[in-house]
């Protein structure tokens, strides 16, 4: 019974709508629907036009997506990353470093977000990154999966090997939205590999052991950019063919595969040493001959831009004397180098 | 328990001898690199790769190894006696605590420095195996003075101050550990999974004097520690003089673990599992089950080391992963053994 007039009634009030638009609060509920759907005829013309702005904005970004707005505030997870950042130019982009990064001297006084292994999710956090780059050794992958449910950008590069760090540094730069930079660096690396590389070519491939640790003894093995540094510089490391990056090796090898060239990459910490810790192997040659070299290297440990220069600098150890200056070398029959 | 004559201490004792004679040769020919032995022996004293592995690299690895092995053997048997708790072993005295601390700190502060010995004379040592057995004394003293109840070592004591000593110890090294280099970090937890690794006859010396002192200090108690398993009263009622017995036992073996710890770390499981096996296979009269724990404990650290050298071969796995690969399964199948044979 009470259906009927209210019925009618909404048939009615659809010609007095304009008048009943300022009064939402009508109990009457046909009128309120009446309300409803003028608004919906006001939205859709509003929808029209704010789906035109929106793609308008969308259309603007996509012109301008090549020149996105490059990171301002990067975080770096590991010291080799901060190299390359700084190596690129970057370097007064970084507002956090890990406590290991101290290279270049600049690095050293950027804010700390503590380890290499353990960075301290809060202060990364709090020092509102837009980009925040770590590597596939040593960041762990579910404390980077919670940074980025926290809505940070996070990219992690691949170190294992030679390619990858030169891959890394290129893909570092374009993140940093400066691709030919990247190129630029990893040029001048790949120059420095091909000079070495020829520098060595007619020397003889020597047997090389790479220590970091000592008690117990802990060395360079395959699958580990460092073994191919080695190869690169004309050694042949004798753990080498072991499938793990770094391994403890019996010291009982290292006389079986006669290594002519030691070199101990120290474990951190200055040289210190008083006496030769090898000096009752001499059947080993690298003894035998005093070639045993003990010093501190962050350069060859590190997978960042200084890959280059720590070539060079095994190289001049395993072959010395294809770094001689042509005038000043003797002839020697056993070891030609080139040295052109 | 069948009474223990010269001939069954004899029989027993001369087949693990034996047994460890051929361990122990078998070993220093087994290896990652393949040996000329004829050569090695010609040149014993004149620079030959194949004489520097078995003479400088092999021998006193396995010397060392029968040294480790045997010495805790002998005090774990002790200690289970002792403590009278069957879960007793070397590293629960909190000596182990205080040599691996000690060793870490040589590790961070002078990794590389050598002491000459004698002017150089008598060659040259690391100087970690040195700060670890200082830190072994002092952590030695203090939990002696710790464990003192009422003017006498108090077994209870004994074992809490010494589990917590060690927890807190390795709260102190896991510390060190966070705040030092990374690749200093690397070399400190390798070091702590302990390994045999030596070339230094001076060092194996050392560790030798220090276990048979220890072990025949220990011996001598063989017939006081058979009293003091029956309990402490029935051992004073007995004639034992428990709290000197306590005592001696007590600094006996801290310094035999002391010792050990701080040439080779941590090297789990021997201690705790060879005094059981033994006692499954000779009885648990002391006086035979002392020498043939340490006869059998060379033995086993032996073989597993020279897995560990070889199974993984060029890389060297930590031995301590070995002794519990294959001691864990053996001990198991002994104790099932054992039960099956009480319910038939």
């Amino acid at each position: 019974m009470l259906r009927g007039p209210q019925h009618e009634r909404r048939t009615n009030n659809k010609f007095k709508l304009p008048t009943f638009v300022l009064r939402p609060r009508s109990k009457d509920s046909d009128r309120f629907l009446a309300v409803c759907q003028a608004m919906n005829h006001w939205k859709r013309i509003l929808s029209v036009y704010f789906f035109a702005v929106s793609l308008l904005i969308v259309s603007r970004g996509n012109i301008f997506a090549a020149e996105a707005p490059s990171p301002q505030r990067v975080v770096s997870l590991a010291p080799s990353v901060t190299e390359t950042v700084f190596a690129l130019g970057f370097g007064s982009r970084l507002v956090g470093v890990t406590t290991y990064c101290d290279y270049p001297a600049e690095a050293r006084r950027l804010p700390k977000i503590g380890g290499f292994m353990n960075p301290s999710l809060e202060v990364i956090v709090a020092k509102k990154p837009d980009l925040v780059i770590g590597v596939n050794t040593a960041t762990d992958p579910a404390k980077a999966r919670e940074m980025e449910r926290l809505g940070l950008k996070v990219a992690l590069i691949s170190v294992t090997s030679l390619n990858d760090i030169l891959t890394g540094i290129k893909s570092i730069a374009r993140l940093m939205g400066s691709p030919q930079r990247g190129e630029k660096l990893v040029g001048a690396i790949e120059a420095d590999i091909q000079y070495i590389k020829k520098r060595v070519a007619g020397a003889p491939r020597r047997p090389v052991l790479l220590a970091v640790g000592i008690r117990p003894l802990v060395v360079v093995g395959g699958s580990n950019f460092i073994d191919q540094l080695i190869t690169l510089a004309g050694g042949e490391n004798i753990a080498g063919n072991s499938a793990q990056p770094w391994l403890n090796l019996p010291e009982e090898y290292v006389v079986a595969k006669a290594p002519q060239v030691i070199i101990e990459a120290g474990m951190g910490s200055e040289r210190q040493q008083s006496g030769n810790r090898w000096g009752d192997l001499k059947s080993v040659p690298a003894v035998a001959n005093g070639r045993v070299y003990s010093y501190q290297s962050d350069k060859i440990l590190r997978p960042g831009p200084r890959v280059g220069e720590a070539l060079a600098e095994l190289a001049r150890l395993i072959h010395p004397e294809c770094f001689t200056s042509p005038a000043n070398s003797k002839p020697n029959g056993e070891s030609r180098c080139e040295s052109s | 328990m069948k009474v223990l004559n010269r001939r069954k201490m004899i029989q027993v004792n001369g087949v693990l001898f034996l047994l460890l004679i051929l361990s122990a040769l078998g070993s220093s020919l087994l290896g990652p690199v393949p040996l000329d032995l004829v050569r090695a022996l010609e040149n014993m004293f004149s620079p030959d790769a194949n004489a520097e592995i078995l003479f400088r690299t092999r021998l006193p690895r396995v010397l060392l190894g029968i040294a480790i092995g045997g010495g805790m053997a002998a005090c774990g048997t002790v200690l289970q006696a002792l403590l009278r708790n069957p879960l007793a072993c070397p590293q629960m005295l909190g000596v182990s605590g205080g040599a691996s601390l000690g060793g870490i700190l040589g590790l961070i502060f002078f990794p590389y420095w050598l002491l000459p010995i004698a002017g150089g004379l008598f060659g040259e040592i690391s100087w970690v195996p040195l700060t670890a057995f200082v830190g072994a004394l002092l952590s030695m003293v203090l939990i002696y003075r710790f464990s003192l109840f009422h003017g006498r070592l108090h077994p209870y004591h004994l074992l809490l101050s010494g589990v917590i000593f060690n927890s807190f110890i390795a709260a102190v090294i896991m510390f060190l550990n966070s705040i030092v280099d990374f690749y200093q970090a690397q070399g400190l937890l390798f070091w702590l999974m302990g390994s045999l690794s030596t070339r230094a006859y001076l060092t194996v010396g050392f560790i030798w004097a220090y276990i048979v002192f220890g072990f025949l200090w220990l011996w001598t108690k063989g017939l006081s520690l058979n009293l003091i398993t029956l309990g402490e009263e029935a051992a004073m009622q007995l004639g034992v003089e428990t709290a000197a017995l306590q005592r001696q036992i007590f600094v006996a073996s801290s310094l035999m673990i002391g010792a050990m710890v701080s040439v080779s770390g941590m090297i789990g499981f021997v201690g705790l599992m060879i005094p059981h096996v033994m006692r499954l296979i000779v009885g648990s009269d002391h006086r035979l089950l002392l020498p043939a724990s340490f006869l059998a404990g060379g033995i086993f650290l032996c073989w597993a080391d020279t897995l560990a050298r070889i199974l993984l071969a060029p890389a060297e796995l930590p031995v301590g992963i070995i002794t519990a690969f294959f001691g864990g399964p053996f001990f198991l199948f002994l104790l099932y053994r054992e039960g099956k044979k009480l319910a038939v």
